[in-house]
Parts: structure tokens; sequence; C-alpha cells
């Protein structure tokens, strides 16, 4: 369903101003988005003052300054710090992206730090992905074949492979899912750009056995077709994968097929 | 997870993109479309039933109000049919590259206002 407000317990409300302490001349502010579980109250925005000059060039460097110099109880995800295992996936200046990889120079004016859009708030910048692991477990995410001999190698051609590029890139951060309008309405049914091109990856792959029953799986009016190519998936994608022509292709080989 | 857990922000804090833009705009297109089509249906009825019937509307198109809905419905219909026509292409399969999409999406919206302009100067019969 489409709910355009916010409900009543996630309106935002102005939170505490950090006053920068060691009177640097180079400082930015940043709003974070913070919500602690134990007291009951709304959500809030912090603002903090930060020292730039002091500063590596990422906005999770920027969360770790915070972190570490100004204010301790602020919790995010985040784990390798290189773009590769998608944990800091987050909202930065209303576009989501990993903040391990998004450079703050590139935002004008204040930065904005929100979580993923429209997910249940853990803690602070923490989201609950719950939902989308069990989607994505509903896929099936594994390969399907009955050869049994383990001595062997499942070789695949050059072409077949590269059908796979583009695909097993994904990292699973979930800044595709989470900034779809689709998906923000429709979450508990509707798979998700991310899932759905995870699904692909399946059905494309030369050496799995079963791709009549996974794209029969996935031939649903709201599993699929919720997608109407509003391609902020693509758009948000921080390993420049193009989610929307995945589902894109499922759909056409369905028409086809 | 419990409901007592706050929804975090989502179309309040989101940037709009030109495909998200001309996407919502082409729903909102079609829905004016399905409206504007019915009324049209019932305007062709009511010629049906005589001359005065037809001087009544023709009036009613000649206030502003009249000609701004005739100038709204052209817009709309220009809008939703280079839309469609963006999305016939990548049905089959053509188009989804960041840079294409949003060029095409760029061509849907302004190309809606010239169609506007096009179809509005060929009513005037400037080309006939």
């Amino acid at each position: 369903m489409v709910q355009i407000n916010l409900p009543k317990n996630s309106k935002i409300q102005k939170g505490k101003y950090y006053k920068d302490k060691t009177g640097s001349k180079n400082i930015r502010k940043v709003n974070v988005y913070r919500w602690d579980p134990s007291n009951g109250e709304n959500p809030r925005i912090d603002t903090y003052e930060v020292d730039m000059d002091n500063c590596p060039s990422k906005v999770l460097d920027l969360l770790n300054k915070i972190k570490n110099e100004i204010d301790p109880s602020i919790a995010y995800r985040r784990s390798c710090a290189h773009g590769v295992c998608g944990s800091c996936a987050m909202n930065m200046d209303g576009k989501n992206g990993l903040a391990c990889t998004k450079s703050h120079k590139e935002i004008k004016g204040d930065i904005n730090i929100y979580p993923l859009p429209h997910l249940r708030v853990q803690k602070d910048l923490i989201g609950d992905l719950s939902t989308l692991y069990k989607q994505y477990e509903s896929v099936e995410p594994w390969l399907k074949n009955s050869k049994k001999d383990e001595t062997k190698e499942n070789l695949q051609s050059i072409e077949d492979r590269s059908k796979l590029d583009g695909l097993y890139e994904c990292i699973m951060c979930a800044c595709c899912s989470t900034s779809c309008p689709s998906y923000w309405w429709n979450g508990d049914k509707y798979l998700g750009p991310a899932v759905l091109l995870q699904a692909y990856r399946w059905i494309i792959d030369s050496r799995d056995e079963e791709r009549k029953e996974r794209l029969k799986k996935v031939a649903d009016e709201l599993k699929l077709y919720r997608c109407h190519t509003i391609m902020n998936c693509t758009n948000a994608c921080p390993k420049g994968l193009n989610p929307a022509k995945a589902i894109a292709s499922i759909k056409k080989m369905l028409a086809t097929s | 997870m419990k409901d007592n857990n706050p929804l975090s922000p989502h179309i309040q804090i989101y940037d709009w993109h030109i495909s998200s833009l001309v996407s919502i705009c082409h729903r909102i297109t079609g829905i004016i479309n399905i409206v504007i089509i019915t009324l049209i249906c019932f305007w062709v009825s009511l010629l049906l039933l005589g001359n005065a019937n037809y001087e009544l509307i023709q009036n009613f198109f000649e206030t502003f109000l009249g000609k701004f809905i005739i100038i709204g419905t052209t817009w709309s219909f220009s809008f939703q049919i280079l839309s469609e026509i963006r999305h016939l292409f990548w049905d089959l399969g053509f188009g989804f590259e960041l840079k294409i999409s949003n060029i095409t999406g760029l061509i849907v919206i302004f190309g809606s206002f010239i169609l506007t302009i096009f179809i509005f100067i060929f009513g005037q019969g400037i080309f006939l």
C-alpha cells in the first residue's frame, strides 16, 4: 500500500547539536538520523560539526571520526571499508550508496545521513533487512545440478560465463531494493531489484538445470511484475550493476518462452 | 520486527531522478487520460442529442478554463505516447544503460511539450 506519510512513531524530531571543539576553520555540518530503542522516544536528527582538515575522504571515515572523537553512542554497520562487504549501505545526500566508497567531497552543503529507506530501524543507521534475506532465500540462490560426479569439473563456455558478468558482482547491500518506490509500497510481496537480480543470476547460469522451475516460480504479478522500470535501482547501485535490466531480461524470457 | 520500531524515512528524503520523475508522470497522465477519454465519449454522445449541446460545449471550450483543459489534455496524451514508446523499447531489452535512460527520459519530458505545441499549431491549420 502506498503510504506517503511516516507513521506517528517515526516522525523525526530535532536532536542535539554538537559544537566543534577543535577550533578548526574548515568545518562541515553532518546531520545524522538517530533512534535509541531503549527510551521510547521518536527518531531525531543530531547535528555534528566536524573538523574536515583531519578527516579522510569517505563518508564512512566521517562517521568513524564522529564515533571516535565526538559521540561514541552512534551505531552503524561497517566491515571491510572497501566496497566489498556491503555492510555500510545507507542513504547519503538523498541517495543510497556505500558509505565507504562515497566521497564526502561530492556532497554539496550539509551532509545528511539516513538509514536505508523504508526499513524498520533497529538503532540509528541500522535497518532491519530480514524480509529481504527471507526473499533471497526464497529464490534458492544455489546451483541445482543433478550431476553426482565430483571428480570432474562443471565446465562452462566463455560465452556462457560472460552472461554472469554484471550479475555475480552483486554484494547484496540492499541499496537498490530500498531505493525502489515499488518495494517501499509492496516490500512484503514484491521481491525487489536485489533479489530479482540474484534470481536472474541463477536463471541464466548454463550449469543450472532448473531454469524452467525458477522462471515459473518468479513469474508472479506481485513478485516480479511490480517492477515499473522506475530505474532508481540502477541509479543507486554502488557497484554499477543494472538490476532494472536483469528484471527486464526475466520478463523478456517469460514472454518469449 | 516489532511494530514499535520506527520506519526509516523514504520518499521524504529520497532524491528525484529523471527516470523516477518520468515514471510517476507516466502514471498520473495515464489516469488523466482515462478520465479524459471517458469525457470525450460523453461529449460525442451529447452531440447526438442536438445543436444546443454542441454550442454549450463549444462555448465552454472558448473560455480560459476550457482552453487550459484542451492544452493540458494534449500534453497529457503527448507525454503518455512518448513515454509508452520508451517503455516499448525497454520491453524489447534496449535502453537500460543509465546514460541512455536519462537521455530518453529528457526526450520524453521536453518532447511532450514540443509535441503539444506542434499539435496546437497543427490544429490552428497553419500547415494546411
